[in-house]
């Protein structure tokens, strides 16, 4: 009985872990930027922690705090850069910075633990400590995209140049982006070391950035509540069934694919969508209903 | 000894040329950025080596038979991951969305198919002859590298810039909707592209299999990566700017790992990209227009 | 008030001259008419004006300040507010949400205050909700307010711009095509909001193709062809001048 309700408790643990990933992902994206740097981030966040951990004797906070700063100025650096350029050109760059930071984090053995990456890390969090962070990012991100700061975000995805002909700064907001993104993803870097106890540097590899986009697509890009949903289910899908945890690239190969042909607004966006398409039609056939039923006068 | 690693560095940077040529060919026709080239070059290494293990065929048939394969396999990646986004007009994004996608389901298949093993050429596939000219050490396998690429080169040369097939395909690339209504049929332009680009990948996997006697589905997403910083440094989409940047990178990397750390060696070519895409996006090599910010231009 | 000056603008794309040595004004409290045949570079001042693109020469000040070197959201700052002649909407947002997005600049509601849920931010919540639907019924919109902007009717869109352009609360409104598509009717209805917006002391500019309307709104009206200024008068004037007649083959302007 513990048994299961320990097993239920660790997948729990992973989708929060994947979501924090996700939420960081889902900034830059939300605001435009093709920028796929959150496992670069993530694991600078999570080298942060650990060395902060091991070598400080850091507890959870000020290690957290140290990863989340990290995060944040290293995503600030990068987008006085990359703010210059966009589309595919952001993406290239940013899938750069991942191979960049990898190949140092195996090479800083003194540093880093080269290879074996660092191990024998104090367990300091558990499930309430990562319902807590992923409840808090998601109340900021919800709070910020209510904003005006979100409804900045949007029209720059939408439209850059109807945004800035409205005023707003395209640079200045994807630079802001880029550091949230950073924020997030070295705190969950950080959440993933005092969790896992240890840091493996191929984790924060080519596959974490495919993964991760995975779950934003599938989730949506607008609402706070799509890369929640999306790293929720391609989190719980291998769980549910072996087969589809043997053949995990197969399930995230075909989600990219179907997805993005058939629901390229994901999930969550969707159904909002379909929604106030709905009330559209509402709209529209209400000004008919009101002229027969005046009838001809 | 300097000469001796020039020569390596040519074998080296022919082959990353003829795999990036393909990937540049599908970006400066058609604007995708097929990130599934990877997995394309990885099932052409399949092929060749199930052609000499399977049925014992010669070097030179494995390839053609791998070149083929992997050619029609490009031409169904069109169909099943670009094909249905094209008839949306679905923006760029969903096209590197959808082929992260197929080249997931790709990688896992081989994975099924290879269970997970590091496959190799049986003993004397290739025969391992020494030949010393000018006084360096040069092998046949090195030879027929830098004599097929050569040869591949130049007749892909040859057919985009003097048949009018390749007129056909320069047409499309410079803007499809014209191109079509001149009379250029632009899904025979995408078959052509797609059957080329995927050949020339298929080349380089048997290629590249035979050289380092290794073959395995994990051996595309090195050289999908690396091949970022040749489009970029040649200037995404052009072919000439490709198989110098090619050669640049074997220079490069063989140089690296010569004089300064093995380890370092992705970091430097990764840094070199993240820096070319700071300085000069559009690569040094290339004209092709960006898609800019929008400022005053 | 803000007075909007262009002195000798020209811009070439590529060697081929655009727009040509061209000086207006737009005066606060007035509606100017800028026509031509189509390709007469009409789109290509308004993109000048809004910093979307580079000035190969010339100048364009407003008031006495320099604007033709700044940056598009600078120059948005300072009041110039735009419609798009092929509806630029954001279609995946509601039509408020497309008007929310006009009031970026002006609106005050910040992260933090929203974050912490501070009281302040329900009253500029309130406000704004308040100036969005001032700007819903002054186009009689009401009903479509969370409606999906492009999913709307061609005419319907074009309102929404407008909208969003006044949203941002311009000095100079510039308008490119505002009525194309739409019925007399309609089109009245709305040249009487930009007589409204003008007497208020707007600049306003309007591109239109519509004839009739420029002739009964405009105070002043710029013919331009192939890039150059041709004519400038008051649209009586404009109307007769053989040079605009026979730029339009004497076919709408008679």
């Amino acid at each position: 009985m513990t048994g299961a309700l320990a097993g239920y408790q660790s997948v729990l643990n992973l989708v929060l872990l994947n979501c924090g990933l996700a939420l960081s992902q889902f900034v830059v994206l939300r605001a435009g930027v093709f920028s796929v740097a959150t496992p670069a981030l993530a694991s600078i966040g999570a080298y942060v922690a650990g060395i902060a951990a091991l070598s400080f004797g850091a507890g959870a906070a000020a290690g957290l705090l140290a990863a989340t700063a990290a995060g944040t100025l290293t995503g600030l650096l990068l987008s006085l850069p990359l703010a210059r350029l966009r589309g595919v050109f952001q993406a290239i760059a940013t899938v750069a910075l991942v191979q960049i930071v990898l190949s140092l984090a195996l090479y800083a053995t003194d540093l880093t633990g080269g290879a074996n990456g660092l191990n024998g890390i104090p367990k300091l969090i558990g499930t309430p400590e990562l319902l807590l962070s992923v409840a808090a990012t998601v109340y900021l991100l919800g709070s910020l995209g209510r904003s005006r700061i979100g409804h900045a975000f949007d029209a720059i995805r939408q439209d850059e140049t109807v945004a800035v002909t409205l005023g707003i700064s395209a640079v200045a907001h994807q630079a802001l982006a880029f550091a949230l993104s950073g924020a997030i993803a070295g705190l969950t870097g950080g959440l993933m070391a005092y969790h896992n106890r240890s840091v493996i540097p191929e984790e924060f590899g080519f596959s974490m950035l495919v993964t991760v986009l995975a779950y934003v697509v599938l989730g949506g890009r607008r609402s706070v509540l799509g890369p929640l949903a999306g790293a929720t289910i391609l989190t719980l899908l291998p769980e549910l069934a072996r087969p589809l945890a043997d053949n995990r690239l197969i399930v995230h190969g075909a989600v990219l694919m179907l997805v993005i042909a058939y629901l390229p607004h994901g999930i969550v966006d969707t159904l909002q969508i379909a929604r106030r398409r709905r009330m559209t039609a509402a709209a529209r056939a209400q000004p008919v209903a009101k002229e027969a039923a005046n009838g001809p006068a | 000894m300097i000469a001796q690693q020039l020569l390596n560095a040519l074998v080296v940077g022919s082959v990353y040329a003829l795999f990036a040529l393909g990937f540049t060919l599908i970006f400066g026709v058609h604007h995708i950025l097929n990130l599934a080239h990877g997995a394309v070059f990885m099932w052409g290494a399949f092929v060749g080596l199930y052609a000499v293990t399977l049925l014992h065929a010669p070097f030179i048939v494995a390839l053609l038979c791998a070149s083929l394969a992997a050619g029609l396999l490009s031409v169904a990646l069109d169909w099943v991951a670009f094909r249905p986004l094209r008839s949306r007009g679905a923006p760029e994004f969903s096209a590197i969305i959808s082929s992260i996608g197929a080249g997931l389901i790709l990688m896992n298949i081989a994975q099924r198919v290879s269970q997970t093993r590091v496959m190799r050429y049986p003993f004397g596939t290739f025969p391992i002859e020494v030949y010393t000219i000018f006084g360096l050490r040069v092998t046949l396998l090195q030879l027929v590298i830098i004599g097929s690429v050569a040869i591949i080169v130049a007749a892909l040369f040859a057919y985009i810039f003097y048949t009018g097939f390749g007129r056909q395909i320069r047409a499309v690339a410079i803007n499809e909707r014209t191109a079509s209504l001149l009379g250029v049929s632009p899904s025979r332009v995408y078959f052509q592209t797609f059957f080329i680009s995927g050949a020339l990948a298929g080349a380089a996997g048997v290629l590249i299999g035979i050289a380092f006697n290794s073959v395995s589905f994990l051996m595309g997403e090195p050289y999908m990566l690396r091949a970022f910083v040749v489009i970029v440094l040649g200037g995404l989409g052009s072919i000439g700017g490709a198989v110098i940047a090619g050669l640049l990178l074997g220079l490069i990397q063989t140089m690296t790992i010569a004089y300064v750390s093995t380890a370092l060696s992705d970091a430097v070519l990764f840094s070199l990209l993240f820096l070319i895409l700071l300085v000069r996006p559009t690569g040094f090599f290339g004209t092709l227009r960006m898609e800019r910010r929008v400022t005053r231009e | 008030m803000a007075r909007l000056e262009l002195e000798g603008v020209s811009r070439y794309f590529f060697g081929v001259q655009a727009v040509k040595d061209l000086s207006m004004v737009v005066p606060p409290g007035r509606v100017t008419g800028l026509i031509g045949p189509n390709g007469a570079g009409k789109t290509t001042v308004v993109n000048l004006i809004t910093g979307l693109l580079k000035l190969s020469a010339g100048r364009i000040a407003l008031d006495d300040r320099d604007i033709g070197e700044l940056q598009p959201h600078q120059v948005a700052r300072l009041g110039v507010s735009r419609t798009f002649q092929n509806i630029r909407l954001l279609k995946e947002a509601s039509v408020v949400d497309n008007i929310v997005v006009g009031f970026h600049v002006s609106d005050s509601t910040s992260f933090l205050a929203q974050a912490l849920g501070l009281p302040s931010v329900r009253k500029t919540r309130a406000a704004l909700a308040g100036r969005v639907h001032e700007l819903l019924a002054q186009f009689a919109m009401e009903t479509y307010a969370e409606c999906l902007a492009g999913e709307l009717s061609y005419g319907h869109q074009r309102r929404v711009e407008i909208m969003r352009a006044l949203a941002l609360g311009p000095n100079v409104l510039l308008l490119d095509e505002p009525v194309a598509g739409m019925n007399d009717v309609e089109a009245h209805e709305l040249g009487a909001i930009f007589r409204a917006l003008a007497e208020r002391g707007l600049a306003v500019l309007v591109i239109e193709h519509n004839m009739e309307l420029v002739m009964s709104l405009c105070d002043e009206v710029y013919v331009l062809e192939s890039g150059e200024l041709i004519c400038q008068g008051i649209p009586e004037q404009v109307r007769s001048d053989p040079r605009v007649v026979e730029a339009y083959l004497g076919a709408e302007v008679c």
